[in-house]
């Protein structure tokens, strides 16, 4: 009777154990805060052209606020897109990124944008324009833009030098879904591309974001946001996440063996006296 | 009083070790955790050499601690907290070893310079703009057009600023404009973020290269609107 009391207790500590997981791992991910690097994480399957794929909740957002493009004309003071929240997945050979955000209406000119830098060099976040002191990089764009169905590989290197590249790599797609766009960005970690920005694993890279929302001005008819006028993010960090490395549980547990051994021995000798 | 052999050299290390963390940083820098360990080890190396001295005096210190060690006629209480101890010791050098070898998953630490040295041409730079109530109001103009959308009522929370890393300046801060003179700001309002050098990290900031737009008397005046707004004075040499 005992016994099967404790295998009772056992069976509630498993259930208890189960469904504390089961919050962690579904809820968990849905409570983005303001973060400062995305991580692409290992999986077997990526959802290179899913953005709804299930796959997606199984890895944390991290989000990221943005602001009206005041930096260079023409500005725009206010934007519809206020955060976006990031996901990455990636099985070594290709890469994902989905981007999700609040948008109140469906519209063909709607858009998302990714930016990295390409090379060596630093590059400025507002289309790697050129820089007073110090020599500047390109940047790498990925646009999405809802009329077209399908990602832009491009590249800039200062304003009104955006460039669509020979070679495309990216696919690209979007779904909107109670009030909110979820647009899904893949491509190879490598490509044989120069113009392309290169994931290494386990290389943290900058990344920033931009959002237009292609909602038009009831009275104008003109678009509210467009070219220059979106919101856009700083740069943040982002990384391929590089196989798992084991090595550092067998150095522990190498050091746990020599400390335990050295304990032993310090007692042998402590128990054998003096003489010993 | 019994134990008082080891309580006195207990209490000294923890009293230094709070001194050196706590202590030293009211007085001068912090001191870095590699020197207070150093300084800790110096420690322990003098009572260890004052504890050994003699026969007697090494047998009443160190022989207690290799009795609980051995466990020699232990039982209850301090057989548990001597295998307690045997357990643990390993299991804290292993993850301290797990610690300092698992890879990071941090990104890279940012250290950049807020207010890097401007260039020389720029040092030696004065005011020519008189400051009169109506230029000051004039520039006060100026920044609620050109600078409020993002440093706002001088406090760097403007509506556009939430996007923005770093943060737009907020110039009530003592530390910002207060402490720079007036050319430091022509500088920066000119050749804006870009304008930087490396280690204020111009990648990242979302500053206007207002020269393209603003006449140099305009950033003067927005300057001086600014000092008075935020209720700051420019820093001189004095």
């Amino acid at each position: 009777m005992k016994a099967a009391n404790q295998r009772l207790e056992w069976k509630w500590g498993i259930l208890a154990g189960t469904a504390m997981a089961a919050i962690l791992w579904g809820v968990g991910p849905a409570w983005a805060q303001e973060s400062v690097s995305i991580r692409a994480m290992l999986t077997t399957s990526v959802p290179a052209d899913d953005p709804t794929a299930s796959a997606w909740n199984s890895v944390a957002a991290s989000q990221f606020p943005m602001s009206p493009q005041v930096h260079w004309p023409t500005r725009i003071q206010e934007v519809t897109v206020k955060d976006v929240r990031v996901r990455g997945l990636h099985d070594g050979k290709q890469v994902a990124i989905l981007l999700e955000y609040d948008d109140p209406t469906q519209d063909p000119d709607d858009a998302a944008a990714i930016e990295f830098m390409v090379g060596d060099k630093k590059a400025h976040f507002a289309h790697g324009q050129p820089m007073g002191q110090v020599e500047g990089g390109p940047v790498n764009i990925w646009f999405w833009k809802n009329k077209d169905a399908k990602a832009l590989d491009m590249n800039a290197k200062g304003f009104g030098t955006l460039k669509v590249q020979d070679q495309q790599d990216l696919k690209g797609k979007g779904v909107y879904q109670d009030g909110k766009w979820k647009v899904v960005f893949s491509r190879a970690v490598t490509t044989g591309d120069a113009n392309d920005t290169q994931f290494k694993p386990g290389e943290f890279i900058n990344i920033a974001f931009a959002v237009w929302d292609g909602q038009k001005d009831p009275a104008s008819g003109d678009l509210k946001e467009k070219g220059s006028q979106k919101a856009v993010s700083s740069w943040w960090y982002f990384r391929v996440d590089p196989q798992p490395d084991y090595t550092s549980y067998f150095y522990a547990l190498l050091a746990i063996g020599l400390a335990a051994g050295f304990e032993f021995v310090i007692i042998r000798k402590l128990r054998k006296g003096p003489s010993a | 009083m019994k134990g008082g052999i080891h309580l006195k050299p207990a209490l000294l290390m923890v009293g230094l070790y709070i001194f050196f963390k706590f202590g030293m940083p009211l007085f001068t820098a912090p001191l870095p955790a590699s020197l207070i360990m150093l300084y800790l080890m110096l420690t322990f190396s003098g009572i260890m050499i004052f504890m050994t001295l003699s026969g007697t005096s090494m047998e009443s210190f160190l022989g207690p601690i290799f009795r609980f060690i051995s466990g020699d006629g232990q039982d209850g209480t301090m057989k548990m907290a001597r295998l307690a101890v045997l357990a643990l010791f390993p299991l804290l050098v292993g993850w301290q070893t797990y610690t300092s070898t698992a890879s990071s998953t941090a990104p890279p630490a940012e250290n950049r310079t807020v207010h890097p040295a401007p260039p020389g041409e720029f040092a030696a730079m004065s005011n020519p703009v008189p400051n009169t109530p109506e230029n000051v109001m004039q520039g006060k103009g100026l920044y609620a057009a050109y600078c409020s959308p993002c440093h706002g009522l001088f406090d760097g929370k403007g509506p556009a600023s939430r996007g923005f890393n770093p943060p737009p300046a907020n110039f009530k801060d003592p530390t910002t404009i207060a402490m720079l003179q007036e050319s430091y700001l022509f500088w920066r309002i000119k050749k804006g973020g870009v304008g930087l050098s490396v280690e204020g990290m111009p990648w990242k900031s979302a500053m206007p290269r207002w020269e393209f737009e603003l006449k140099d008397e305009q950033i003067w005046k927005i300057i001086m609107g600014e000092y008075d707004g935020a209720g700051q004075k420019p820093r001189t040499w004095e």
